[in-house]
């Protein structure tokens, strides 16, 4: 029995599919869903936490499917939308308490003490919430996604806004949870953490997988090395042996070739012929941002301004 | 059960800690006694004072229940309903929690109101007829925040709301027969103030003043707040599956 079990799962909105046949197993791992805005990662986590059904297909979590038991599947997960939901007129202490009251959680006094010690909320554990930085929220809403000791939470971009300090803190508890059997599922625009800290990342573009498996086995699929061109100017095509387009990203394009070294004057040789205009030239390793632009393509703003999020950034709630 | 509690307890401790809001809900209602119940001439009634004291209270009510359909619109907008909504809690505690904290909240400020009232003159009734006038507020409470929570749930965005609570509140009270009897109004207001619910909530609370006990008026109006406790669970329910 897999801890996330997905079976075809398709959300329709009206003409647009949202998740389009989404098949996928994650197990007692960390497990990234990366992908641009709009390409389903909400949905999906929607779907998986019973606050969505889907239009086809299936989705288990811990043997309990979504639709038909989805009071089982509640009582063994948690999930933290990105939103920063927490009560900033209430101590820290009565935000985990509310969450361990409405889970019936045995002495919710101990268990919240003994959480805020975990998350190192302890000292400022009665002062109230809004007080706290972002990191601390975040620690906050870990500690009361943990009431229940659930064997599945999700975590919708945990690190968003944070700064390098309280990432890192953040990303390490999730990996002590996760060595406690947990099986965490995470979505995240940032590559670098995805890269770093997930055991498997999914990349999902339009609802659909376009890159499953470990960061390091995606990255071994491009070739050894990763050059990317800086041209002024519109960008005309060119086509080398031993090269490959990954794609391009503003006015960046890059290639991945076999031996980097050897393929640079080449590339920029062709690229001048060409009748491209190269500013500038770097070599280096491939990473998981590579992957996701060959995935992908270049990610663009697809969503839309939402009013209210930049009035509560204003007043600063997020 | 729990559950609901839970959350009432949480909307109330935030409550008591705005006190802001604690205090001007009050304000209002506290003028229009003072400077209406004890200022104005009027010749229609002997106490007057007597005589608006229940439109106030109802006012009360009305102005604090209407405004608060925004709490379920505030957890929804900032994050807080889709994580009490994963949770194993029955959901719809969380719309009944809404329902009673409102109501409960509009009654302890109803109580502050009835207390000032008293002090400045008007006439101390019985503990039944105090208890009649409570359940009668009950049920336009309930009636009065389960149609403001519908509304939020629908409007969605927090201005479009203020502008609906605005544009509701003082109409509906005004067309209410809480500052004058139906025999002094002029006819287009009698005819709508005879309709308004407000009337009836106020109606039912001087008639339980005068001694009887509106059976009818308490009657119709605990099915106007079932029926709107039943469209605001439909509506609840659409929202957020």
């Amino acid at each position: 029995m897999s801890a996330i079990q997905t079976d075809d799962l398709t959300k329709n909105f009206g003409s647009l599919c949202a998740v389009d046949g989404l098949t996928l197993e994650v197990n007692r791992e960390i497990f990234g869903l990366l992908g641009p805005n709009g390409s389903g990662k909400t949905t999906t986590v929607l779907m998986l936490t019973t606050l969505l059904s889907q239009t086809k297909g299936s989705a288990g979590i811990c043997g309990h499917d979504t639709v038909r038991e989805p009071d089982r599947v509640r009582s063994c997960i948690s999930y933290v939308p990105q939103d920063m939901a927490v009560d900033t007129n209430l101590t820290g202490r009565e935000n985990v308490l509310i969450f361990a009251r409405l889970y019936g959680v045995p002495n919710p006094k101990d268990r919240v003490d003994e959480l805020l010690a975990v998350m190192g909320l302890s000292d400022r554990a009665d002062d109230l919430a809004k007080t706290y930085s972002g990191g601390m929220r975040r620690r906050l809403e870990l500690a009361e996604a943990l009431v229940h000791e659930p064997e599945v939470i999700f975590l919708d971009e945990p690190t968003l806004g944070l700064d390098v300090g309280a990432r890192k803190t953040i990303w390490d508890h999730i990996h002590a949870l996760n060595r406690k059997g947990m099986t965490i599922f995470v979505t995240t625009h940032y590559m670098d953490e995805a890269d770093q800290f997930c055991d498997r990342v999914g990349i999902i573009d339009h609802g659909k997988i376009a890159a499953l498996g470990r960061p390091s086995e995606l990255k071994a699929r491009l070739m050894k090395d990763v050059i990317t061109v800086v041209v002024d100017g519109d960008y005309s095509p060119i086509q080398i042996e031993g090269t490959l387009l990954i794609g391009r990203s503003g006015d960046e394009i890059s290639f991945t070739a076999e031996n980097g070294r050897e393929a640079l004057p080449v590339l920029a040789d062709a690229l001048s012929r060409a009748g491209n205009r190269v500013r500038a030239m770097s070599l280096r390793e491939p990473s998981l941002d590579d992957v996701f632009l060959q995935s992908v393509g270049r990610q663009e703003e697809a969503q839309g301004f939402e009013e209210w999020r930049y009035r509560m950034m204003l007043r600063g709630r997020a | 059960m729990k559950g609901v509690l839970t959350y009432i307890h949480r909307d109330f401790v935030k409550w008591i800690r705005y006190r802001v809001g604690l205090v001007s809900a009050l304000v209002l209602p506290a003028a229009w006694l003072l400077f209406v119940g004890l200022a104005l001439p009027v010749q229609f009634t002997g106490n007057y004072l007597d005589f608006i004291t229940p439109g106030i209270l109802v006012m009360t009510i009305l102005t604090t229940g209407i405004s608060s359909g925004s709490l379920l619109m505030f957890d929804k907008i900032l994050g807080y309903l889709n994580k009490f909504l994963a949770m194993p809690v029955p959901r719809e505690s969380i719309l009944v929690s809404k329902i009673l904290f409102i109501t409960v909240r509009g009654i302890i400020q109803t109580t502050i109101i009835l207390i000032i009232a008293v002090l400045i003159g008007a006439t101390i009734l019985n503990p039944a007829q105090y208890g009649l006038t409570y359940l009668i507020l009950f049920l336009f409470g309930v009636f009065i925040s389960a149609f403001s929570t519908t509304v939020a749930l629908y409007l969605d965005d927090h201005d479009s709301f203020a502008a609906f609570t605005a544009m509701v509140t003082m109409p509906l009270f005004f067309t209410s027969s809480a500052l004058m009897p139906y025999d002094v109004m002029p006819g287009w207001l009698r005819a709508i103030a005879r309709v308004n619910p407000l009337s009836f909530a106020i109606d039912a609370i001087r008639e339980v003043g005068t001694g009887t006990i509106p059976v009818l008026s308490i009657t119709m109006l605990a099915l106007f707040a079932a029926v709107v406790v039943v469209i605001s669970g439909h509506v609840f329910r659409k929202v957020t599956v």
